[in-house]
């Protein structure tokens, strides 16, 4: 594999092996990289720390349930040429004035490679990948109002995550790399907690830890809580001045971890 | 290489494709597998699997494939060189000199076996594609007794990585698995699938369609010119039938998941629901409690609800038979005349599109369940499972 094009993981962000691979492999066959896994997993950061250890540009798609495939590609402003129509401004009659490049048009039009993350895709519309195929294939499509073939000068990584809302179609998910985020165990969480926040205390630590992962292990919690909101409850019992061997007994802003009512009563039942 | 992976993950109900098989062979070819198993496992499974829910399955797969391949830290440039080293000549001489120490305690014409034994060797040195795989499942050949030595796997260097086979024996991913019974957010995707746009049907153009009229508009110098377009809607509608019988308290919890699944997926046309005792007959109950009197006439339904409706009978099918067979099989309300069956006939004849989801279906053939097995002569029957309820969806959708 080529050394100067492939990810090692960042200060920031802590990976396991198979994720640091999975996206190599992926730049390596220059296909898009899918990832899932829980809310919280750092499915979204992880492209932000891509494109920082390679050193290129991030374009990110953020998708939303009415997203429509045609927005990545190019949006024909046909309300502005009316406006202009309507007071005989210069140029009405160039089309190509009106085409703006949606996300993925961005990334193909860049001089340089660049990282497109097209974050959550699972919220659009079933058939979104589906309408995306071709374009995600071919590096290119093709703008009808004005015949122009966009191509793209340098084929972008393209990184795409999931939260499993919906089912991907299968000709979809036949042209990615795919990756599930497991849920991190104790010693890579350790890792990850300890780049955010460098200066926690060793035994406030193991006690949250302990909590932490014996409320995930309850069966009849809900929602369990994820790895973000780890990292914001150490934050805030370190912050609180909390001692250690409080958090078990007392479980102080437990609610960081726990949002739901009936959760909060099943931990606190089966904790004390 | 490795054709015979490719078809046991497909007999195994992996939906691997050729081109995802290809992608692979140029994964390997690009060196991405590093020579280690462990790499090659996970390059393996990015590529060849697109869900979680499989790789259960996909574990099971390649462990028969490639257990007893067996490794260490600094292997040679060709992964599947493995196979000539001296390690593994003196591991299947071990072999053949214990198996024929056995033999020779049978007392079975030694030379014969040899023979063959000798063959089967010699095939195995001209076996290139999954070599490995001759090695691993030797345990299980006649040539056996030696299953239980070629089991351990060592791991070597690759710090960070657990080994392939140390994933595989956790058996993490099981809980993913399709074939569990599923929950709310699940049912509703699943039913998702429920979707025609009435784009294409006969409707009136009443929708105006804003970019067209504009661009219309500016061609026409500015003067208005509107264009209209065909409302895009689903156009499905769902009918429900659920067993509120005896039978089915145990899945009370499941049926309920399903009902406010159904509930909330909000894009359908029309949904009914009605209730009924174990099976259909001349009354449907508009409650789960199935009380005598709160219902509606079966022949009410055939002629306010036409034939385009998509039905989903949710029930265990379990009954005597004359519940199903007896035109005085009902115990609980009247009859109308006519047995469960004609009923169930008549909903058949009626319907276009019926699934019967059961939450306790047998797996294969089940003839003592005799009503089971009589209803899934009428209808396709799923399990209540995301698989089944995925499947009966593009049965409804489809008619396959």
């Amino acid at each position: 594999m080529e050394l100067n094009n492939s990810f090692k993981g960042t200060g920031e962000y802590v990976a396991s092996e198979q994720l640091l691979s999975a996206v190599n492999v992926a730049i390596t066959l220059q296909k898009p990289l899918l990832i899932k896994g829980e809310p919280g997993t750092g499915k979204t950061m992880l492209a932000e720390a891509v494109a920082k250890s390679l050193g290129k540009k991030l374009i990110i798609w953020n998708i939303k349930s009415t997203s429509k495939a045609q927005e990545g590609l190019y949006m024909y402003d046909t309300i502005q040429r009316l406006y202009d129509g309507q007071f005989g401004e210069e140029g009405v009659d160039d089309i190509a004035r009106y085409i703006k490049l949606g996300k993925l048009g961005e990334a193909f039009e860049s001089d340089e490679q660049v990282i497109l993350l097209i974050d959550e895709i699972d919220k659009a519309d079933l058939e979104f990948p589906n309408d995306l195929l071709w374009e995600l294939d071919q590096m290119e499509f093709y703008i009808h109002e004005t015949k122009r073939t966009v191509k793209a000068k340098h084929r972008p990584i393209v990184i795409i995550t999931s939260n499993a809302e919906k089912e991907l179609p299968d000709a979809f998910l036949r042209r990615c790399i795919f990756h599930y985020i497991d849920f991190p165990e104790a010693d890579l969480m350790e890792e990850i907690v300890k780049v955010h926040l460098p200066d926690v205390e060793e035994n406030l630590l193991k006690q949250a830890f302990e909590v932490f992962y014996d409320i995930r292990a309850m069966k009849d919690v809900r929602k369990k809580p994820s790895t973000s909101e780890l990292i914001d409850w150490i934050n805030v019992l370190q912050l609180g001045g909390i001692k250690a061997e409080e958090i078990r007994k007392k479980l102080p802003f437990v609610g960081v971890i726990v949002k739901k009512d009936e959760d909060l009563e099943t931990v606190r039942q089966k904790m004390v | 290489m490795f054709t015979k992976f490719f078809y046991d993950l497909r007999d195994a109900g992996l939906k691997v494709t050729f081109a995802e098989f290809l992608t692979l062979q140029e994964a390997l070819d690009k060196g991405l597998a590093n020579n280690s198993v462990t790499d090659f496992y996970y390059l393996c499974r990015m590529i060849l699997v697109k869900s979680e829910t499989e790789y259960d399955k996909f574990d099971m797969v390649f462990e028969n494939n490639f257990k007893g391949t067996h490794y260490e830290p600094e292997v040679g440039a060709n992964m599947l060189k493995w196979l000539d080293k001296s390690e593994m000549d003196e591991f299947i001489a071990e072999t053949e000199r214990q198996w024929l120490n056995q033999m020779e305690d049978l007392q079975i014409d030694k030379d014969d076996v040899e023979e063959k034994f000798r063959a089967r060797l010699k095939d195995q040195d001209s076996e290139h594609n999954g070599g490995s795989h001759w090695i691993g499942t030797m345990g299980k050949t006649s040539f056996g007794n030696t299953g239980g030595n070629i089991g351990g796997v060592r791991v070597g260097g690759k710090t960070g990585y657990q080994s392939a086979f140390a994933v595989i024996g956790a058996k993490k991913y099981r809980d993913f698995r399709d074939d569990r019974i599923i929950d709310n957010r699940q049912f509703m995707q699943a039913l998702r699938k429920l979707r025609q746009f009435s784009t294409k049907l006969d409707i009136p153009k009443t929708e105006l369609d804003i970019d067209a009229t504009i661009d219309k508009t500016c061609n026409n110098g500015g003067m208005l010119q509107i264009v209209m377009e065909k409302p895009r809607k689903n156009s499905v509608k769902l009918l429900l039938l659920m067993d509120s019988g005896g039978t089915m308290i145990p899945y009370s919890s499941l049926m309920n998941e399903l009902f406010q699944s159904i509930n909330k997926s909000n894009h359908y046309k029309d949904v009914k629901v009605y209730y009924f005792h174990n099976c259909i007959y001349s009354k449907l109950y508009n409650t789960p409690e199935c009380e005598n009197g709160d219902w509606i006439d079966t022949e009410w339904m055939f002629r306010n609800l036409d034939s385009d409706y998509k039905v989903i009978i949710v029930g265990d099918a379990a009954m005597a038979p004359e519940e199903l067979y007896s035109d005085s099989g009902n115990y609980r309300g009247p009859n109308g005349g006519l047995s469960g069956w004609d009923w169930l006939l008549l909903m058949k004849r009626h319907y276009k599109k019926i699934v019967w989801m059961n939450p306790k279906m047998a797996i294969g053939h089940a003839p003592w369940r005799e009503a089971e097995t009589a209803v899934k002569t009428l209808f396709p029957m799923y399990r209540l499972t995301v698989d089944g309820l995925n499947q009966a969806m593009t049965m409804l959708m489809t008619g396959k």
